[in-house]
This record gives C-alpha cells, sequence and structure tokens, in this order.
C-alpha cells in the first residue's frame, strides 16, 4: 500500500477538507465565510491574523482557513500552505487601480510547490457594484490561462453582500476537491 | 547503616546519630543545591551575550547612538538616488532595532529614539527631493519598509511586461484636480463606488449613501463624506482632513492628516504616521436619514479602536494618536447650495 492511499483512506473517513482563503486586503474573504456561513456580516473588522471555520458542507467538513490580507501580513500566508486542499482566491471586481497588485500576488502564491495540487476556486467579489469587472474580464486581467495546465481552476463572479454565486462556486470547490481525493462514491 | 546497626542496642544514641545523619545529608544538598545555582547563573552571562538579546538600556542607546552617527555621515555623504536608498534601508533597520527593544526600554528612551529616526527620515526626504526634484508624492522608503523583495521569475515579468487587455474604464470619481470645491450628491440607492485621487489644495463634499469609495494620493485636501454603506480604502494622503462614516475604514500610507471617523468596525492603518483620529461631526440637511440607510446611526467609539498593522504589540503604537479636544473643529456643515 502506497503512502498515497493510506493517506487517501485517512481523509476518506474523515470526509474533511482544508481551504485556505487568500487575497488583497479589502476583498471580502471574512464577509464571504461568514455569509456562506449564515452569520451576521454587518460588522466586520479587518482581520489581524486569521479566523478558522469549521463547517459541514453537503457530507464533508470543511476547515476554512481566512487569513488576513494587509501587505504586512502578507509575508504569513506561506505559514498557511501546508495540507491545503482547496486555495480560494479573492478579488474586489470594483478596486481597478490595485489589479496588477492582486495578479503579482496571486502568480506568487500559485508558485508555491505546496499548494501545487490544490483545487484553485477565484471569487470575482463585489459584483453587485456598478462598474465592477465581470468574471470574463477578470479572467483576462489576471491572466488565468497562462496558469499552469494541470491547475484545476475556476473564476466565479460572486457578490458576499447578497450572497450570489457564493454556493455555486463553493460547490464547484468541494466536488472538484472530493473527486481528486476521495473515491466517488 | 553500618553505623546505625552496631549502635542499635542505644536506641537514644542512635536517633541522635541518625539525627546527625540526616542533618549532614540536609547540608550536602544545600550545598548541591547552591552549587547548582551558581553554575546556573555563571552560564546565564554567556547565553545573554547573544548579540541580539541585551536587555540593557545603557547598551540599548550605546548602540542607537552609533547606528545614528554612521546614519548620519552616510546621508552626507549621500550624491546619488541609489546611497539614499541604502540609508533608507539603515534607518528602517534601525526602526526595528528600537521596535525589538522596545518592551524593556523606559517609554521616554522609545519616544526619543522613534524621534530621532522621524527626523531622520524627514532629513533623507529632503536630500531625496533635492536630488531628485519635483517627484509628486514622496514615499520612498516604501520598498524598503515592505520588508520583502519578491523575486520575479522571467515568466512574471512577460507576464507584467503585457498590457492591460481589460477596458480601462472611466468610473464615477474626481481626479487630478487642484483649489477646487468638488461636490457630489448621491441619489437614490443606484450608486456603486466612488474614487478620489490626485487632488491638491482640494475640498471634496460627498453627500448621501454610496457603497465603496477609494481615495488615492490627495495633498492638503478636505474630504467631508456621509456615509458608505460597504468599505473605504485610503491611500497615499498627506495633510489631509477627512470626516467620514463608514463600514470598514483601511489607511495606507498616509502621514500628518486627521480623520474624523464613526465605524463599524476597527479602522486599521499600516505604515502610516502622524494621523490622529477623533469622532465624526458632519452635518448637512438629510445627514440622518443618510446615515440611519447604511445603519450607521450609531455611534460606536470606533475612532479610537485603531490597528496598526505596523505595530502589533500591547503598547500604543507611535504611529497614530487620539487628536487632543482643543485642536478638534467643532463641527463642519456643509450646506445644499455649495460654493
Amino acid at each position: 500500500m502506497g503512502l498515497l492511499s493510506i493517506i487517501r483512506k485517512i481523509k476518506r473517513k474523515e470526509k474533511e477538507m482544508r481551504i485556505l482563503m487568500v487575497g488583497l486586503d479589502n476583498s471580502g474573504k471574512t464577509t464571504i465565510v461568514l455569509k456562506i456561513n449564515g452569520e451576521d456580516t454587518s460588522v466586520i473588522s479587518p482581520t489581524l491574523g486569521f479566523n478558522i471555520k469549521t463547517m459541514t458542507y453537503n457530507k464533508y467538513t470543511l476547515n476554512i482557513w481566512d487569513v488576513g490580507g494587509q501587505r504586512t501580513i502578507r509575508s504569513y500566508w506561506r505559514n498557511y500552505f501546508e495540507q491545503t486542499d482547496g486555495l480560494v482566491w479573492v478579488v474586489d471586481s470594483s478596486d481597478l487601480r490595485r489589479l496588477d497588485d492582486c495578479k503579482f500576488e496571486l502568480h506568487n502564491i500559485l508558485k508555491e510547490e505546496r499548494l501545487s495540487g490544490a483545487s484553485l476556486l477565484i471569487l470575482a467579489n463585489k459584483q453587485d457594484i456598478q462598474g465592477a469587472l465581470s468574471p470574463d474580464e477578470m479572467a483576462k486581467v489576471l491572466n488565468l490561462d497562462a496558469m499552469d495546465k494541470t491547475r484545476h481552476w475556476k473564476i466565479m463572479g460572486c457578490s458576499a453582500y447578497t450572497g450570489d454565486g457564493l454556493l455555486e462556486g463553493f460547490d464547484w470547490l468541494v466536488q472538484d476537491i472530493a473527486s481528486r481525493i476521495y473515491v466517488l462514491d | 547503616m553500618e553505623e546505625e546497626q552496631e549502635d542499635l542496642p542505644n536506641p537514644n544514641q542512635a536517633s541522635e546519630k541518625t539525627l546527625d545523619a540526616a542533618s549532614r545529608k540536609h547540608a550536602a544538598m544545600l550545598e548541591r543545591l547552591a552549587n547548582r545555582k551558581q553554575s546556573l547563573s555563571s552560564r546565564k552571562p554567556s547565553s545573554d551575550s547573544n548579540p541580539d538579546s541585551f536587555e540593557s538600556t545603557h547598551s540599548f542607546l550605546s548602540r542607537f547612538s552609533q547606528s545614528k552617527l554612521s546614519i548620519d555621515s552616510d546621508l552626507s555623504r549621500s550624491k546619488s538616488k541609489s546611497d539614499l536608498d541604502r540609508v533608507s534601508i539603515s534607518i528602517s533597520d534601525l526602526e526595528k532595532l528600537v521596535a525589538e527593544n522596545s518592551y524593556f526600554l523606559p517609554s521616554y528612551e522609545v519616544r526619543t529614539c522613534l524621534k530621532t529616526i522621524s527626523d531622520l527620515k524627514q532629513t533623507v526626504e529632503n536630500v531625496t527631493s533635492e536630488i531628485v526634484p519635483k517627484k509628486k508624492f514622496g514615499f520612498k522608503n516604501k520598498k524598503a519598509s515592505t520588508g520583502f523583495v519578491p523575486e520575479i521569475e522571467p515568466e512574471i515579468q512577460a507576464f507584467e511586461q503585457e498590457k492591460p487587455s481589460y477596458p480601462i474604464r472611466e468610473l464615477p470619481g474626481f481626479r487630478e484636480k487642484e483649489n477646487e470645491v468638488l461636490v457630489k450628491e448621491f441619489e437614490g440607492s443606484e450608486i456603486g463606488e466612488f474614487t478620489i485621487s490626485d487632488l491638491n489644495f482640494c475640498e471634496v463634499r460627498l453627500k448621501g449613501c454610496l457603497r465603496a469609495l477609494f481615495v488615492h494620493r490627495l495633498r492638503n485636501c478636505k474630504v467631508y463624506v456621509g456615509s458608505v454603506f460597504g468599505s473605504v480604502l485610503i491611500e497615499e494622503v498627506e495633510g489631509c482632513v477627512f470626516v467620514l462614516a463608514s463600514h470598514q475604514i483601511r489607511i495606507h500610507h498616509a502621514r500628518e492628516s486627521d480623520f474624523y471617523l464613526r465605524a463599524r468596525s476597527r479602522p486599521i492603518i499600516e505604515d502610516c504616521n502622524g494621523v490622529r483620529f477623533a469622532p465624526y461631526c458632519l452635518s448637512y440637511d438629510g445627514i440622518e436619514r443618510d446615515l440611519r440607510e447604511a445603519n450607521l446611526e450609531e455611534e460606536t467609539g470606533n475612532w479610537a479602536n485603531v490597528d496598526d498593522f505596523r505595530w502589533l504589540r500591547a503598547v500604543q503604537s507611535p504611529n497614530w494618536s487620539v487628536l487632543p479636544e482643543n485642536e478638534r473643529v467643532g463641527g463642519v456643515t456643509i450646506s445644499n447650495l455649495d460654493e
């Protein structure tokens, strides 16, 4: 029995997934996590450090790591890379000025070997704001087609404010992870 | 043991003997303890001699003044941009040194050292503006202060060189103005975001309720904002006054500016200095309705709960302060008929 199949077996028993949420500050990561968990989103301070949320989603247990995106603490993202099954990159689609910054940080994180096997969901957030870039435009700006061909990824427009698109995005992510690490049953 | 067996016939003597033995044992134990303690204390200084951890104010101060002297002399010899960049890096190293040791330094020393550092930075800036004339904004040590130099691989560079392929939209906003009063009233709820950028000596009045506000590169401006339902992002401002109410407020690279805020959550600052905070004080016809609409009618007191991402420790950050009451503007009223 190879190591990989042992790991698969352990994971299958627990049905657990580890999901890492990152992105620039002000993109709405914490709001998204609270929204899909059905919590109040009206008072959220910029994240100093990180939050962990454990929630049941379909028949899986998701451990969501929501890590602060302020520039000062971006260098700590690497501490959360280990054993990540799914990566959620959140973009503020209305913040056109910092898109280069966003693209740079995204491609930087995708070079990380420890994340090479993780499924990637890009949430183009704040679609409810007038003037926001559409998911297609965002995919062009972030140059997603230039990504490694082996990467499983999807871009999804959403609004953490109205909740639109969030479940659809997480459905894809969870299904994609499940098809990789669990034997389909 | 032998002794005790030998003396067994005489109980009295025996007990005396055991007592004696016990006290001898006790003395030996004390001696062992004393030795151990001594060896411990003699070991301690050697571990303390590690150059990075010296908990003595005196040795810290001498190290500080040495670094300052060398920076001063470097500065006086600086002729080019790269010289100055090097000086900036040593200044930020010095700043780091102060931060690392601030936990044991008396607060007076911390303040003096930080003052010295900010003076040094100012000098660097002055010299920079002499050497590299007229650049609109002077956040020179940005790179050094972020403390991490991203390594750019060739493929990424290829990304960077490509021109953005997305449509550059002109989003609503006030841009590139000087000496003007800029007024905008948001009617109804269909307004999204608003941007104010590259303004100099302007007064901006935004009435009504908006979703998101981006502020970028303002100098010597006054900005009055009704209510922001989402978040406000303020970057690179200097010598400005802001009066605004919002759910979330982030302030990056601001200097010498005052913020009169109402916020649902804790405002944060990053890479700022000389910023001061006070409670929201704007009024105009219908402001109560706008605040209520954005759920901001309540004074939360969060204007004073500022988190400094550059100062993650228990003592008060040197980068911001509460604006003393006698220096606050009494209240700002903007009327309907403007000018």
